[in-house]
C-alpha cells in the first residue's frame, strides 16, 4: 500500500491558459479576388473545391446558383477573375474560365436539369422584357423560387446580344441554345418576336404584372458623326454580326476596314477574315498601355481576343482615328486616318484631336463602325422613367455603362432579388461585399507547390470557317487546375493551425477547427502559418 | 484525462505553462503524439519538465518521470532494461534541452548509446539554457546575445561556434541520429515514426524556436525555425551507424540575414562594423553546412518546398488516429 501523497497531482488541464492572452485568434471565411470582382459574384472558390473532389454535380450546381450559362460564360466571358486572382503571385493564375466551361459543357453532355429551390408556387408573376443575359438570369432566379414568369423579346431566338452579336468561333449557337433551354425548361414563359412598345403594350404589361423588369440591353449601334450611313459603303458592327448570325450572306470587297477598340470591333474583323477578306482595324487606344493618360480608359477589348486576331492576321492599326472617308464616286476606296491625340473633350463630348502631318491612308472598300451601341427606348417612355417603387426594374446594359454579359448576368441576379425582396414587402440589402477582402499578402503562398497552368488548346485551321477556336481542357487537366485554386481566406483543412498550436488549444473536428479559448495563450502562430489567410487576430481590450 | 481532440492524442496537453509561441512545447506534443501514449517518457531538467509540470498539474497524459538534470539518459538506461528484464516491449523516450544534451546530459547519453539501450533519445534544442534566464549554452550559436555572452564594446555575443552534437552522436556507430524542426511536420513525422521502428538508441534533434530567448515575435517561432531550414544554418540530415543517410535539399536557399532579422538576440550585428563581419562569418557558417551536407546538390525528392505543400484535408495525422 502506497503512502498518500500530501498534495494529489492532478492534470494542468484544470488551469486555463487564456486569460493570459492579449490578442486572439478568430476563423474568417473571407471574400477571395476571384469573386469579389466577378460581376456575376459567382462563389469561384466553392465550386472550384468542389471540382477538385471531382464532385462535378455539385460544382456546377454551386456555379449556377448565381449564373446559369456557365459554358456560355466560359468561353466568351473576360474573366476579370483570373486577372485578380492571386495564384498569379506564385505562377499564374487558375484557369477559371476554362473551369467554368469544362462544367457548363459536362452539364449539357449529360442533361442536368436546374432544381428550383421551393415547390409551392408563388402568387405573383413577372415580366421580363428581353431575353439577353439580363434577363434570362433574372427570369431563372425569379423561377426557381417559385414566380410565374413571362419573358417578351422582340428577337426570333433567345439570348439577345449573345445570339446575334457573338460569332460562332467562340461561342457556337448550340451551346447558348442549350443552356437557355435548361433555364427555361424551370417553366419559364418566353414570347418572341413580342416587341414591347410595338406588339404589346406597356400599359397593358404593367396592369397584367405585379412586376416588370426591363433588360433590353444596347441594340442601336451608335453612329459616326460625321459619316453618312446610308451609304452602302458604311455598315454598323451590330448589323454586321446580327446578318452573319441570322446566316444571311454578307458579300464582303477584298478589303475590310474596322473602326473602334471594343470587342464587337475584333469579332467583326475576325469574322471578315474568315469570309476571306483583309481586315484592319482602327483603333484609338493602344492594347500594350493598359491606361492611357491621353485617352483615359483602357483599350476596351480583351487582350486576348486581339492577340487571337492578330494571330489570325488582322491588322490593327493603334493610337489612329478617322480623317475622312475617301471615295472614288459612289464607293469607298479608303480611309484616311491621322494619329489621335483625345477622342473626348473635357465635357465627354465626341472631338476627336487628330495631329496634322501623321496622315496614313488605308484602302478598304467597306468601312464597318463599331464604336459602341445604345439602347432603343423607342415606345418604351412610360417603362424608362419608373421606378422601382412603382414596380419597375431596369438591368443589364440598358441600365449602366459595363457591357460586360457577366455584369448583366449579375444584374439579373440582382434585380430578381430585389423584386423577391419588394414583392413579399422586405428591404433588400447587397450584403456579401461586405466580407472582407484577401491579398496574397494575408497569405503564406510557400506553403503552396508551383504548378503550372493548363490551357485549352487552340484549333488548327482556324480561318477555315466559323468552327470554335479554344477547345476546352481534358478530364485530368480539369482535376489538375482546380485543385490549383488556392482557397483564398477559405478553409481548406491543410491541418497547419491544428499541427502547429504549442498549447494544444485547436481542436480539430471532422470539416471543422475549433479554437478552446481557455487554453488559448494567443501567440498567433496559427494565423502567421495559415497558407490562405482564413485566420485573423484580433486585439482584446 | 482530457480527450477532447477526436483526431489526436495530446500526450502533452493544455494548461501547461509555456510561453506563448513556445517552438519546445509544439515540438514535444508533435513527437510525444507521434510516439503515442504507451511510451514511457523520461524528462531531464529544463523548460519542458518545468513548464509542464508545475505545482502537480502534470501536462503529461502518459507516465512521465523526472529525476535530475544530468542523468536523463542513465533513468530510461535503467527503465528500459527494467522493461527488458520483464519482457515488455514498452518504448521508453527521453526528452532533454539543449542543456541537458550538449552539456550537462552529454556523458550519460553518451553511455547509453555506448551500451545499446533501446531508447530514443529527442533533444529540443532551443540554443540556450532558457528556463534559468537565458544563459549560452554550448548549443548556443555564433554571435548570439545571452544573458552570459552580452554584446558590447568587445564582444559580439558568443564567441565560440555551436557544437556539432549530432556529428558526437553519430561518431558512436549508432543505428539512427536525425535532426528536425517543427516548420515540417511531415519531415519530423517520417523521422519519429522512422525511429520507432528501429531497435537500439536512437536520437533526434529538434530545433525548437524560444520566443522570449531568441527575443522574435511569438507568432513567428514556425516562420523562424524554417528560415534557419532554408539559411542552411540547421541542415536536416539523417545518419546511420555513422554514414550520412538522407538530407532535406533546400529548393532556393535564403540569405542568413532573412533569419536572423527577426530575432532580438541578433540585432545587434546590424548597424555596426563588427556586426557586419559577423554576419559574414554567419553566411560563411551556413555556406560551410550547405557543402558539407549536399544540401543545394543532394539527389532527393525531398525538399524545403515539397516538405511544405499544404494539402486539402490535412498534411498526415497522428499514430492511433481515432477517426
Amino acid at each position: 500500500m502506497m503512502p498518500k501523497l500530501e498534495i494529489e497531482p492532478g492534470s494542468s488541464a484544470v488551469y486555463h491558459t487564456g486569460d493570459w492572452r492579449t490578442r486572439q485568434p478568430r476563423y474568417q471565411d473571407k471574400w477571395p479576388p476571384c469573386s469579389q470582382v466577378c460581376p456575376a459574384s459567382e462563389d469561384i472558390q466553392a465550386w472550384l473545391a468542389l471540382a477538385a473532389e471531382q464532385q462535378w454535380q455539385a460544382a456546377w450546381r454551386k456555379l449556377t446558383d448565381r449564373n446559369p450559362f456557365p459554358a456560355t460564360m466560359g468561353r466568351i466571358c473576360y474573366h476579370a477573375c483570373e486577372s485578380a486572382c492571386n495564384r498569379k503571385h506564385l505562377d499564374s493564375a487558375v484557369n477559371i474560365h476554362a473551369m467554368e466551361r469544362y462544367l457548363g459543357d459536362m452539364a449539357i453532355a449529360r442533361g442536368w436539369q436546374h432544381k428550383p429551390y421551393c415547390d409551392q408556387p408563388q402568387a405573383q408573376r413577372v415580366a421580363i422584357i428581353g431575353a439577353g443575359p439580363a434577363g434570362l438570369s433574372c427570369a431563372f432566379q425569379l423561377a426557381r423560387h417559385g414566380y410565374a414568369v413571362t419573358i417578351f423579346d422582340a428577337g426570333v431566338a433567345p439570348g439577345g446580344t449573345l445570339h446575334s452579336g457573338i460569332p460562332d468561333y467562340r461561342l457556337p449557337k448550340a451551346i447558348l441554345a442549350s443552356e437557355i433551354d435548361a433555364i427555361l425548361a424551370l417553366g419559364i414563359e418566353l414570347r418572341l418576336n413580342s416587341r414591347v412598345g410595338d406588339v404589346v403594350n406597356e400599359a397593358a404589361l404593367r396592369d397584367e404584372f405585379d412586376a416588370v423588369f426591363v433588360a433590353i440591353g444596347t441594340q442601336q449601334p451608335r453612329h459616326y458623326p460625321h459619316a453618312d450611313h446610308s451609304n452602302h459603303s458604311l455598315m454598323s458592327g451590330l448589323e454586321f454580326l446580327h446578318r452573319l448570325n441570322r446566316g444571311e450572306p454578307v458579300a464582303l470587297p477584298k478589303q475590310v476596314a474596322v473602326i473602334g477598340g471594343g470587342n464587337t470591333a475584333i469579332d467583326v474583323a475576325r469574322c471578315a477574315r474568315r469570309l476571306g477578306a483583309e481586315a484592319t482595324v482602327i483603333c484609338a487606344h493602344d492594347p500594350h498601355g493598359s491606361h492611357h493618360r491621353e485617352l483615359g480608359t483602357e483599350m476596351p477589348a480583351s487582350l486576348q481576343e486581339v492577340v487571337e486576331a492578330e494571330a489570325e492576321g488582322v491588322q490593327l492599326i493603334y493610337r489612329a482615328g478617322v480623317r475622312r472617308l475617301v471615295r472614288s464616286g459612289e464607293h469607298l476606296s479608303g480611309i484616311e486616318i491621322a494619329h489621335v491625340d483625345q477622342l473626348h473633350d473635357r465635357h465627354g463630348n465626341f472631338n476627336p484631336v487628330l495631329f496634322d502631318g501623321t496622315e496614313e491612308f488605308v484602302a478598304a472598300g467597306l468601312a464597318i463602325f463599331a464604336i459602341g451601341q445604345e439602347t432603343d427606348w423607342q415606345g418604351l417612355a412610360q417603362l424608362s422613367q419608373a421606378s422601382e417603387k412603382e414596380g419597375v426594374w431596369i438591368g443589364g446594359d440598358a441600365a449602366g455603362k459595363s457591357k460586360l454579359a457577366a455584369t448583366a448576368v449579375g444584374s439579373g441576379y440582382q434585380a430578381a432579388m430585389s423584386i423577391m425582396a419588394s414583392l413579399k414587402g422586405e428591404s433588400f440589402r447587397y450584403g456579401e461585399h461586405k466580407k472582407s477582402k484577401v491579398t496574397f499578402r494575408d497569405m503564406q503562398l510557400h506553403y503552396y507547390p508551383k504548378q503550372t497552368r493548363c490551357e485549352g488548346e487552340m484549333s488548327e485551321q482556324r480561318l477555315e470557317g466559323f468552327n470554335e477556336v479554344v477547345k476546352g481542357l481534358v478530364d485530368d487537366d480539369a482535376v489538375y487546375e482546380a485543385k490549383r485554386c488556392l482557397s483564398c481566406g477559405v478553409c481548406f483543412e491543410c491541418d497547419n493551425c491544428w499541427h502547429f498550436c504549442p498549447d494544444a488549444a485547436v481542436i480539430k473536428k471532422t470539416g471543422a477547427y475549433e479554437i478552446d479559448y481557455d487554453y488559448c495563450k494567443g501567440c498567433g502562430i496559427c494565423a502567421q502559418e495559415c497558407p490562405c489567410g482564413h485566420i485573423d487576430m484580433e486585439a482584446l481590450k | 484525462m482530457d480527450n477532447r481532440d477526436p483526431f489526436r492524442h495530446n500526450v502533452l496537453t493544455s494548461g501547461h505553462r509555456a510561453c506563448s509561441g513556445c517552438g519546445e512545447a509544439m515540438a514535444a506534443r508533435m513527437v510525444s503524439d507521434l510516439v503515442g501514449p504507451e511510451a514511457i517518457y523520461v524528462n531531464a531538467t529544463g523548460c519542458l519538465q518545468v513548464f509542464s509540470t508545475h505545482n502537480q498539474q502534470s501536462a503529461w497524459q502518459a507516465p512521465w518521470l523526472h529525476s535530475v538534470f544530468a542523468n536523463a539518459a542513465a533513468v530510461a538506461s535503467g527503465v528500459e532494461a527494467a522493461l527488458r528484464a520483464k519482457g515488455k516491449h514498452t518504448p521508453v523516450v527521453v526528452q532533454a534541452g539543449d542543456g541537458g544534451t550538449f552539456d550537462i546530459g552529454l556523458q550519460c547519453l553518451s553511455g547509453m548509446i555506448e551500451r545499446g539501450h533501446d531508447v530514443l533519445f529527442v533533444c529540443y534544442d532551443n540554443e540556450a539554457y532558457m528556463n534559468t534566464g537565458v544563459q549560452r549554452s554550448s548549443s548556443t550559436p555564433h554571435a548570439v546575445r545571452t544573458s552570459t555572452s552580452p554584446p558590447g564594446q568587445f564582444s559580439q555575443g558568443k564567441h565560440e561556434i555551436k557544437k556539432d552534437v549530432i556529428s558526437i552522436i553519430a561518431a558512436h556507430q549508432m543505428p539512427y541520429a536525425a535532426t528536425a524542426t517543427i516548420a515540417y511536420f511531415p519531415d519530423l513525422k517520417a523521422k519519429v515514426e522512422k525511429a520507432m521502428r528501429i531497435k537500439g538508441p536512437r536520437f533526434l534533434q529538434v530545433l525548437s524556436p524560444c520566443p522570449l530567448g531568441w527575443a522574435h515575435d511569438s507568432g513567428l517561432s514556425v516562420t523562424v525555425s524554417r528560415l534557419a531550414v532554408e539559411t542552411g544554418l540547421f541542415p536536416l540530415v539523417e545518419l546511420e551507424h555513422g554514414e550520412l543517410t538522407g538530407v532535406m535539399r533546400i529548393a532556393e536557399q535564403k540569405p542568413v540575414e532573412a533569419y536572423l532579422r527577426p530575432q532580438g538576440r541578433f540585432k545587434h550585428l546590424f548597424g555596426s562594423k563588427a556586426g557586419s563581419v559577423e554576419l559574414r562569418h554567419l553566411q560563411a557558417l551556413a555556406d560551410a553546412r550547405i557543402r558539407r551536407y549536399g544540401l543545394l546538390d543532394a539527389d532527393t525528392q525531398w525538399t524545403t518546398e515539397s516538405a511544405m505543400q499544404s494539402e486539402r484535408h490535412g498534411r498526415g495525422g497522428y499514430a492511433g488516429e481515432q477517426a
